[in-house]
């Protein structure tokens, strides 16, 4: 009785996995479509190879469990969006400890010098905190288009908003990040 | 209709685009003067194409080439039990990579597009020219005989083109050409 009780289990285990398995393939497919431009906007975002993993699997386990396991409607923009915050965050992070520890005398020492002006880590990381600062839908757009080497149509499409209207957020955007990035010398 | 349509508004829109940057781009002539003259537009100037160089650095920053498979196989060892047993997976974990089609073909494209304008040019010498040849060979015989017949009277006009009819012109596209 016990013996035939276990192997219904088993059974019933079998073939909720199996249901599980085909209902969420498409997490797989995902990863596969989208799996290399996501990894290259974070790296270009983070700049980190140990918080790009991080980010593409949080991003991945929070598609997992979107509303207990359910497809959303638009996988791409889901991913993307997703990954932009959690990336965002993990920079705000990042420059919050940065500041913190290091002393901003050091910081600031080398920035006025044409060397260090043309020095490429300086630029990258001055850009990566000034992106950070941006307003969210000035952001989202910077980072999928510059970043993620998205058209407007796609950018349009993941972000709900027109292309004409992500064109002037990307505008506004530069505009203000050089302003930014002007102040920082 | 409607995808027609469409595309004309796209050409349209890139033909703007096109000739409004020529006009009013950072190329253009009356800009660089201005921008030589006002410091305030210079600082900004200097300051746009800041954050246009620090963006192509960081998209030039290079990633170690197994970067995917890393993240992939991360991301799939928080997946469930019975997603990691399949057989995509394996594919994910060794993923590499990949250059677009576009990129792929990004260094040879002067070449194919100058091939493509040498056999554009072929078509159409095989197709407009020699097959109107012969028409442009009829009606210069036709002026010309006008011409002479004003000149110098119809009959000896008609006697000299007569002439010139019996015998195989040196213009003749066929030969000339050997189509």
């Amino acid at each position: 009785m016990f013996g035939k009780a276990a192997s219904c289990g088993l059974l019933w285990d079998f073939a909720v996995s199996e249901t599980v398995a085909e209902s969420q393939r498409w997490i797989l497919t995902a990863m596969r479509k989208h799996g290399q431009g996501l990894v290259t906007m974070l790296w270009r975002i983070l700049g980190n190879e140990q918080d790009v993993c991080d980010v593409y699997q949080d991003t991945f386990l929070q598609l997992a469990h979107h509303e207990g396991g359910r497809k959303p409607k638009y996988v791409k923009a889901y991913i993307f969006r997703t990954a932009n915050n959690i990336a965002i965050s993990m920079l705000r992070r990042r420059i919050i400890e940065r500041r913190g520890l290091a002393a901003p005398v050091a910081c600031r020492k080398g920035t006025g010098s044409p060397a260090a002006e043309l020095d490429a880590k300086y630029l990258q990381e001055a850009l990566r905190d000034c992106i950070a600062q941006l307003p969210g839908h000035l952001r989202d757009v910077v980072m999928l288009r510059d970043l993620g080497e998205l058209s407007y149509p796609q950018i349009s499409g993941i972000l709900g908003i027109s292309a004409g209207t992500a064109r002037v957020y990307r505008c506004k955007a530069i505009q203000l990040l050089a302003t930014w990035m002007n102040k920082e010398e | 209709m409607k995808m027609a349509r469409v595309n004309e508004c796209r050409r349209i829109r890139t033909l703007l685009y096109t000739v409004a940057s020529k006009r009013f781009g950072p190329d253009a002539g009356w800009f660089q003067k201005h921008i030589a003259g006002c410091p305030r537009c210079w600082r900004r100037l200097v300051a746009s194409r800041k954050v246009d160089l620090a963006f192509s650095l960081v998209k030039t920053q290079p990633h170690k080439l197994d970067l995917l498979a890393r993240a992939n196989a991360r991301a799939i060892a928080v997946l469930k039990h019975s997603l990691r047993g399949e057989p995509e997976v394996s594919d994910l974990k060794t993923k590499l990579p990949e250059p677009k089609l576009l990129e792929m073909f990004h260094g040879c494209g002067r070449s194919v597009a100058n091939v493509a304008a040498c056999v554009a040019i072929l078509l159409l010498m095989k197709i407009g020219v020699l097959s109107s040849i012969n028409q442009f060979h009829s009606t210069g015989r036709k002026s010309m005989k006008q011409y002479y017949a004003k000149r110098i009277g119809e009959d000896l006009a008609g006697e000299i083109f007569a002439q010139d009819a019996g015998q195989p012109s040196s213009a003749d596209s066929d030969e000339v050409f050997g189509a």
